[in-house]
């Protein structure tokens, strides 16, 4: 690519398209070989620039393509060499130097810059078959001088270019990776009678090893798994993958914690990276009872609140993947109606902040202990974090599982409607009168409003008011939290671009509509969404309570209206 | 069901449109048509009046918001009175409390009056 031309007395710079390595002036002395490409006469295809005169095929001049190897003598030779040389006071030695005479090469000027040569000016001999004259001599000096720096410039473009072509590819590959990833994970949390489960999966980076899952047992018990690789990014999430899938497997033929984590570990010892392991905390839960069987692999120990206060989940073990035939004690517990169980991983205790003081133990049983919910207990815990961190950066993957056992069994309503604009009045009139005896005034109108925003969303966007497809529509009820599933043929939410803003649509800076989804996220307690198959869900939860500090106005700006 | 809209002259410049029903991007029509009729009575003030409002969805509010622009390009004011609890949270988290003054009732909009 470092490409120039000599041609008799004329002289054509000419930069060689065909061969795609971005060679910097460094590459040219150093890895890749370098290549002077010239022409003398004989052939013209190559021939560009000549100026008034016409594409000559009589002068058929021939190209000059002398490749410089990296660690051909001559570059060093060229990086001190003034001016235009003849080929005959370069190093004999270099192979280079050698084709460039057998091609009939007269005269060299070397192409410095920033002393790296980026390139030669090789001309076969003067077409008056007279020699050079000092006036040639110096107007190849003189393009020499002008052309390397250019020349140079057009090589560190090609190179950023395709550095930044890579990068994208890096970038889109670990963006597929992440879509990948999500797919281990649970898309919708299962419903466990009258428990409700809560969980936050935040990598560090793009992709993490942390993992979770809840896997439904054949005897309508649940398997809880946490677990956390070492390190983060790819390799950890490479690891997590194969862990996760040893762990499914696994579940399907044995439903013993301690005994899943034995033979999670004899199969993954063989094939695990030196120096990786994994931390993984198994519980088995039967929800019409409470009762639970669990086992750790070196996992942090499970906080549990109960009616006597905070307390750990204890169970010890060697990490998953560290040493042959490692046993696991299994423990058994019962968690109560209205006890509350958090899983976490060591992201959020080991969390620095700017004074190096780590989040630590205390910080997390104390959220444990204020929390309403299984909901309220992630977002305390993430916002708290947040708040510690300030500044500094997530360290490490976090997750968080919170498993609350509800105070009574769930009850189950579902019906459909028609695609068809206004149903979504019928939907909210239908959940209103299903979830009225559970809910405060304010909080049902509430609910309602975002029920019906959100089922126009599933008529008009998911369903595009096809009334041949139906909008389903499923109510929870226990006595700690409605939720409402609304579920259409669609591919996601409608998300605006941008937040609403009065002030910019009075502007007319933003459309006047828009509001949908604003109002829901800002009317309920908890909005998800979902790909379930063919359907899109969003979930809409909504406490009988609310937490005790909650803003009803919260998170809108501060409001300053003109109150009467 | 659509809302029906009421134009209703409370005093020189002016003018109420009563609400009632359910005010979805369905009833554009008739509240733009309301508006174009107060503002030809000559309204400098535009009184919404929500009391028998019974459903209003975010195309309602989009409305509302279109309506805003055409009354502050026609330099009148709006105010609303008679919305519910639920319609007032409403207001307040979209903003529009900031720029349509809430009042509980008519005579406490037309009290507040300069």
């Amino acid at each position: 690519m470092t490409g120039t031309v000599g041609l008799g007395s004329e002289f054509v710079l000419d930069s060689d398209e065909t061969r795609d390595e971005p060679t910097p002036a460094a590459a040219v002395a150093g890895r890749t070989p370098a290549t002077v490409a010239g022409s003398t006469p004989g052939r013209g295809r190559r021939y560009r620039g000549r100026g008034a005169e016409p594409e000559p095929e009589a002068a058929g001049a021939t190209v000059i393509d002398v490749r410089i190897d990296p660690g051909d003598p001559l570059l060093v030779f060229l990086q001190t060499a003034p001016g235009p040389l003849e080929v005959g006071a370069l190093p004999a030695y270099s192979p280079a130097v050698r084709r460039m005479k057998e091609q009939g090469v007269a005269i060299v000027v070397p192409l410095v810059t920033s002393g790296e040569v980026v390139g030669l000016l090789a001309l076969g001999a003067r077409r008056s078959e007279r020699g050079y004259s000092r006036d040639d001599r110096r107007l190849l000096d003189n393009l020499a001088r002008y052309a390397a720096p250019a020349l140079r410039l057009g090589q560190l473009m090609r190179q950023q270019a395709k550095q930044a072509r890579e990068r994208e590819r890096i970038e889109q590959e670990l963006q597929v990776a992440q879509l990948i990833q999500q797919q281990f994970l649970p898309s919708q949390l299962p419903e466990l009678g009258g428990w409700h489960v809560a969980a936050c999966y935040r990598p560090a980076r793009t992709v993490g090893g942390d993992f979770y899952d809840l896997i439904e047992l054949a005897d309508g018990r649940v398997m809880v798994v946490a677990g956390d690789v070492t390190d983060k990014g790819v390799p950890a999430a490479l690891v997590m993958a194969s862990t996760h899938a040893l762990l499914r497997s696994t579940a399907l033929s044995v439903t013993a914690p301690g005994e899943v984590l034995r033979l999670v570990n004899d199969l993954l010892v063989p094939q695990i990276p030196l120096h990786m392991f994994v931390t993984c905390l198994v519980l088995v839960i039967d929800p019409a009872t409470g009762r639970t069987q669990f086992a750790n692999a070196g996992h942090n120990l499970p906080y549990l609140r109960g009616r006597a206060g905070v307390t750990q989940l204890a169970a010890r073990g060697m990490p998953l993947g560290l040493m042959p035939g490692s046993r696991y004690d299994e423990h058994e517990t019962v968690i109560e109606p209205g006890d509350l169980v958090l899983l976490y991983s060591d992201g959020i205790t080991e969390q620095h902040d700017a004074s190096g003081e780590m989040f630590g133990f205390g910080r997390t049983e104390a959220l444990v202990a204020a929390s309403a919910n299984g909901d309220d207990l992630v977002d305390r815990c993430m916002a708290g974090l947040a708040e510690f961190a300030g500044e500094v950066e997530q360290e490490d993957d976090i997750t968080l599982v919170a498993l609350h056992r509800g105070m009574g069994e769930a009850r189950h309503d579902t019906f459909t409607v028609a695609s068809v604009a206004g149903n979504e009045r019928e939907v909210m009139d239908r959940v209103a009168v299903l979830v009225a005896p559970d809910l405060p005034a304010d909080r049902l109108e509430a609910l309602k409003t975002a029920v019906s925003e959100t089922a126009m969303n599933a008529i008009e966007h998911g369903n595009r008011g096809r009334s041949d497809l139906p909008v389903e529509v499923a109510v929870r009820r226990t006595a700690e939290a409605i939720t409402v599933e609304v579920s259409d043929f669609g591919r996601g939410l409608q998300r605006e671009a941008d937040v609403p803003d009065l002030d910019l649509k009075l502007a007319g800076l933003q459309t006047a509509r828009g509001w949908g989804l604003f109002l829901v996220e800002r009317l309920v307690d908890r909005v998800e969404d979902a790909i379930d198959g063919d359907r899109h869900i969003v979930r809409l939860t909504m406490h009988t309570a609310p937490a005790a500090d909650d803003q009803p106005d919260e998170p809108g700006p501060p409001t300053e209206g003109k109150r009467p | 069901m659509t809302a029906t809209m009421t134009v209703t002259r409370l005093a020189p410049g002016v003018l109420a449109i009563a609400i009632a029903g359910d005010l979805t991007a369905a009833s554009e029509q008739e509240l733009m048509a309301a508006h174009e009729h107060a503002t030809d009575d000559g309204a400098q003030l535009v009184v919404l009046d929500f009391t028998g409002l019974e459903y209003m969805n975010s195309g309602g509010i989009g409305m509302l918001v279109t309506l805003l622009v055409r009354s502050q390009r026609r330099q009148q004011r709006l105010v609303a009175v008679g919305l519910s609890d639920h319609y007032r949270q409403i207001f307040e988290l979209t903003r529009l409390d900031e720029a349509i003054g809430l009042h509980t009732d008519t005579a406490a909009a037309l009290a507040s009056l300069p």
